[in-house]
């Protein structure tokens, strides 16, 4: 799978928090241009894989190359040349609450460009018009709602015409019509320019609209690589219990005992 | 027996880390203060000026009126024992020397830590929360250049100009309870005024302020940058600021007044 042009190639990484290892020989790649989906459960480590990609989390072991540079072993500005060709839009937005919507899309440009405030505001509108947010520039993030939060997250990461793009559950905590909104905003994305996205989420029902390839993880280990059609039809049990939306027999509590416990007849 | 040390080693060793980690941020939050804007990496003046304006101008109603109130009460407990031996002319001696050396630098730095050093920790203890912090550091923005060197210049600027208001005003509380209260005449209070204060006093007072305010500064930074867990969290390291820099303040007066005790 691995080629020359990948965005992101990750090799044997492993990633540990003291002696708990979240995270055992994850090996993949994100090619130029799809919409590669991280897919997990409750603490399956998606979060955290999508952290150590961003460079939020050191790896005990392993490489992520980025465009072919190993992206573990920088610091300093070279880390930071990096980081600009990178868009993160946070499960919460994470926008800075102190700053307006506008301010918040163009912090990046302030500190990384020596543009005139005329080409940033005129910037600065453009991406937000891009993610249907056009004259909102002036609110703050709280007094926004949750879908347009993260719009204007993903504006902010639009800023500097990234390389690649991650996005946090996106639909998390949204309703259905908003979730549905995001995942055509990823997906027009992906397709106006060519946008690589990494999306970590659970929800199915956007896997199924967004994803070209998905990765399933499972207890830190990747359980499946493939399209949606491959991993439907793969015999892995995990994978099935999740795309049929199974319970775990753990989970499932003895209706007798429960009774006794409550004394209800 | 066992259990003891180890206890006592974990501690040791996390008082080691806290020690390694503030000292990194010392270093790191001068480079972006100092280094970084001479190599052209620019600085948020705006920002400064500010948390200047916030740390500074708007904690000067509630210093000067506790300096005020403080020195009317130096006064009058002055003179309790002064009035026996017919020297309440030393009464404006005593409040100049004690405000100047002494009480204006501490109550002013206090003050701030109370009002200002908490802000600062609830401040980047939310961003972090709702990792702003995170974000900034995914932007290739050094959190440290955005959030911290913008107030810690803000803050060993304030303490000190606010520091200089707090020593005249408790002087003037002084003045006041002397002279309407106890009888000692104006002419008299500031002729021994202008005789008690020497240079040194002054410079006492002001060195230790602009220490007490890098001390105020850094404690309720790296108080931030510690919380984890949501707003139960944030509470938490709020109060730890605001003990914790009351106790370096302490700290840093005695280090300094044992300094020039001696110089």
């Amino acid at each position: 799978m691995e080629s020359k042009e990948s965005v992101i190639v990750v090799e044997d990484l492993v990633v540990a928090y003291g002696d708990h290892v979240v995270l055992d020989q994850v090996n993949f790649t994100v090619e130029p241009g799809e919409v590669f989906v991280i897919l997990g459960g409750s603490g399956s480590g998606k979060t955290t894989l999508l952290r150590t990609l961003v460079g939020l989390i050191e790896p005990r072991s392993g490489r992520i190359l980025f465009n072919g540079q190993d992206f573990t072993a920088m610091s300093g500005e070279e880390l930071t040349a990096i980081r600009r060709k990178m868009g993160m839009c946070f499960q919460g937005a994470a926008l800075l609450g102190s700053l307006s919507v506008a301010d918040n899309v163009a912090l990046p440009l302030r500190e990384h460009t020596k543009l005139e405030e005329s080409t940033i505001d005129i910037m600065t509108r453009i991406k937000l018009e891009l993610v249907g947010l056009g004259g909102v520039e002036d609110y703050l993030p709280s007094e926004l709602s949750g879908g347009m939060r993260k719009r204007a997250g993903i504006a902010r990461a639009m800023a500097m015409d990234p390389v690649i793009i991650f996005y946090d559950e996106p639909s998390a905590g949204l309703d259905p019509i908003v979730a549905a909104g995001l995942d055509e905003l990823i997906r027009t994305m992906q397709s106006t320019f060519n946008l690589t996205s990494v999306v970590v989420t659970h929800e199915m029902e956007s896997v199924k609209i967004i994803a070209d390839r998905v990765c399933v993880l499972h207890n830190g280990r990747v359980a499946g690589i493939g399209s949606m059609n491959d991993l439907e039809t793969t015999d892995h049990p995990y994978i099935q219990q999740f795309f049929a939306r199974l319970p775990d027999d753990s989970d499932i509590a003895d209706p007798e005992y429960a009774k006794s416990l409550t004394n209800i007849d | 027996m066992t259990g003891l040390f180890g206890r006592i080693g974990r501690g040791a060793l996390n008082q080691l880390k806290a020690a390694l980690e503030v000292s990194v941020l010392m270093v790191d939050t001068m480079v972006w203060l100092v280094v970084a804007p001479l190599k052209g990496l620019g600085f948020r003046w705006r920002n400064s000026v500010e948390s200047f304006v916030e740390y500074g101008v708007r904690s000067l109603p509630i210093v000067a009126m506790i300096s005020f109130l403080i020195g009317v009460i130096i006064a009058l407990q002055a003179s309790y024992t002064l009035d026996q031996w017919g020297a309440n002319r030393y009464i404006a001696d005593l409040v100049a020397v004690s405000a100047l050396r002494e009480l204006a630098p501490l109550m002013t730095a206090i003050l701030i830590a109370g009002r200002c050093g908490s802000a600062i920790t609830a401040e980047i203890g939310t961003m972090k929360v709702n990792e702003e912090i995170d974000a900034l550091v995914v932007m290739g923005v050094n959190p440290n250049k955005y959030l911290v060197a913008p107030k810690f210049l803000a803050m060993v600027t304030a303490v000190p100009s606010v520091t200089a208001l707090a020593m005249l005003v408790m002087i003037i509380g002084g003045w006041a309870s002397s002279v309407f209260v106890v009888g000692v005449e104006t002419e008299i209070y500031v002729t021994q005024t202008i005789g008690a204060i020497v240079e040194k006093d002054l410079l006492t007072g002001m060195v230790k302020s602009v220490f007490f305010g890098v001390a105020i500064c850094w404690v309720g930074v790296y108080r931030g940058f510690q919380v984890e867990g949501g707003a139960e969290g944030v509470g938490r390291q709020t109060t730890a600021s605001v003990v914790t820099s009351i106790f370096l303040i302490i700290i840093v007066d005695l280090v300094f007044t044992v300094l020039f005790y001696y110089v």
